[in-house]
């Protein structure tokens, strides 16, 4: 049980490393898609396209057999690089969505009075955006919790991996033992996702205030 | 002179829009622009304060150019009021209105809503002040954006159709509150069919058409003695209740 406690907490180590990296990177690349220069808008598709387009566990095994070989970078951060670029490449389609949501009059009301498009962005349309991308993250989250599992492929000993351990040293009743597996994601995604909603309730504006359960 | 528009020209794609429109307006004046739609009414006023870039043309405010180098500082002295308010949905409507001089003008957070507080007052607003845009009725929303304008304390504001997404009941509270600004000096120039308006507040109407200014004089002379038959046309039916 302790095992598992530890996997758990490296899970959700690796989990918040790689929403981080892909919440900060996710929102420069919508920006760049929605306000861009074309010059600027092109790399960032690219980037978002490849990232999107391939299955995470062949993410996992590029970046821990192929990057390793040119940079020093133990399992954990290539497991938090591959998954975290390529949740980058989805949380920017949240955010792009969210931005184009925006009502464009606000963004030239804003321009109107003399704010730049920096200015316009960070105080008129971010902050809109933020708010309605509270939604469709909470299934991001959902979708890396369970992800974090496939680190188990190039040796991070999170949650799955310690329950594999369990099973070959002791021997122990493989379904039991998988059972609470199972159980400890449940009630991660569970929590993880009751905070999002009171979140997305606390931050709701009157008017648009959000109906029915989580 | 505060505004000086001169040939100012622009296209879009083959369709040229605007054919070279010029004018004056001098300080404390309000002028009323009127033409039948799609004449480019508001692309001339959002070429004013460059929203949309002209062809060809220049604006000067208070005897400076307007250019792609001062263009944000330019356009705090040109406030723009949109047909569709355009409020800050995720503001309530003092921070609205505080906005502008909090985040352009260097005032600090009290005295913006200080301010704030005064223009909501002007345009009738004060108890308002906590609501959100979603909670405001149409006329309440376009008083807001009003004030917003105010606190940026322009040397001229833009209208474009202040009241025609309003409902015909909702019209006169707008109205009466750009009355009053035309009375107190606020130099004001206003696309709409507002025959009201027109009459009471403006110093000048302007009518064009297909891109051009045909006709320009105070309102006693284009309502009761029109030049040109096309200015007499569209007068006849927009004070006959129609909308063009
Ligand atoms: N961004 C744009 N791209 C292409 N065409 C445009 C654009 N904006 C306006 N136009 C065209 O320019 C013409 C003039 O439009 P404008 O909105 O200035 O007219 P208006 O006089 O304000 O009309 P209304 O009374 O209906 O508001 C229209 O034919 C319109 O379709
Ligand atoms: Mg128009």
């Amino acid at each position: 049980m302790p095992y598992l406690v530890h996997g758990l907490s490296v899970a959700i180590a690796l989990l918040v490393c790689l929403l981080s990296l892909g919440l900060v990177l996710g929102l420069l690349l919508s920006v760049a898609e929605v306000y861009g220069h074309w010059t600027l808008r092109i790399p960032c598709t690219v980037f978002e396209r490849i990232f999107r387009g391939i299955p995470a566990i062949v993410l996992l095994l590029l970046f821990y057999y192929g990057v390793t070989d040119f940079i020093e970078m133990g399992s954990f951060m290539a497991a938090v690089l591959a998954l975290g670029l390529r949740s980058a490449a989805y949380q920017s389609q949240i955010f792009r969505g969210a931005f184009l949501s925006v009502p464009q009059g606000q963004m030239m009301a804003a321009r109107a009075m003399g704010m730049n498009k920096f200015q316009a962005i960070r105080d008129i349309v971010l902050p809109q955006a933020l708010r309605m991308s509270i939604g469709p993250w909470t299934n991001e989250f959902s979708s890396e919790l369970k992800a974090t599992s496939l680190a188990y492929v190039i040796g991070v000993v999170e949650l799955t991996r310690q329950a594999k351990y369990i099973i070959s040293n002791t021997q122990g009743n493989i379904l039991i033992v998988f059972a609470v597996v199972a159980l400890m994601y449940f009630i991660v995604n569970r929590a993880g996702n009751w905070a999002l909603y009171r979140l997305e309730n606390r931050l709701a504006l009157p008017g648009f205030e959000h109906r029915g359960d989580a | 002179m505060l505004l000086r528009v001169e040939n100012i020209h622009k296209s879009y794609g083959d369709a040229e829009i605007l054919k070279g429109v010029s004018f004056d307006m001098e300080p404390g004046q309000s002028k009323v622009i009127m033409g039948p739609s799609g004449t480019g009414k508001s692309t001339l006023l959002r070429c004013i304060n460059h929203l949309t870039e002209p062809d060809q043309g220049h604006v000067f405010v208070d005897g400076e150019e307007l250019t792609s180098k001062n263009l944000n500082a330019m356009r705090q002295k040109v406030a723009f009021v949109f047909q569709d308010f355009n409020l800050f949905t995720h503001l309530r409507t003092v921070d609205n209105v505080a906005i502008g001089p909090r985040k352009l003008r260097g005032f600090d957070k009290k005295a913006a809503l200080d301010l704030a507080y005064q223009e909501l007052d002007r345009v009738g607003l004060s108890d308002r002040a906590d609501a959100y845009p979603a909670e405001l009725s149409g006329g309440q929303q376009q008083r807001a954006s009003i004030a917003r304008a105010l606190a940026m304390e322009p040397k001229l504001i833009l209208f474009d159709e202040p009241t025609s997404a309003l409902d015909p009941e909702l019209t006169g509270e707008v109205v009466s509150v750009m009355n009053k600004l035309a009375s107190e000096g606020m130099t004001m120039l206003v696309v709409s069919h507002e025959i009201g308006f027109a009459r009471q507040a403006a110093d000048e109407i302007i009518f064009m058409e297909g891109g051009k200014i045909i006709e320009q004089g105070p309102p006693s002379q284009i309502f009761e003695a029109p030049q040109q038959d096309r200015t007499r046309a569209f007068l006849n039916v927009i004070e006959h209740g129609g909308h063009e």
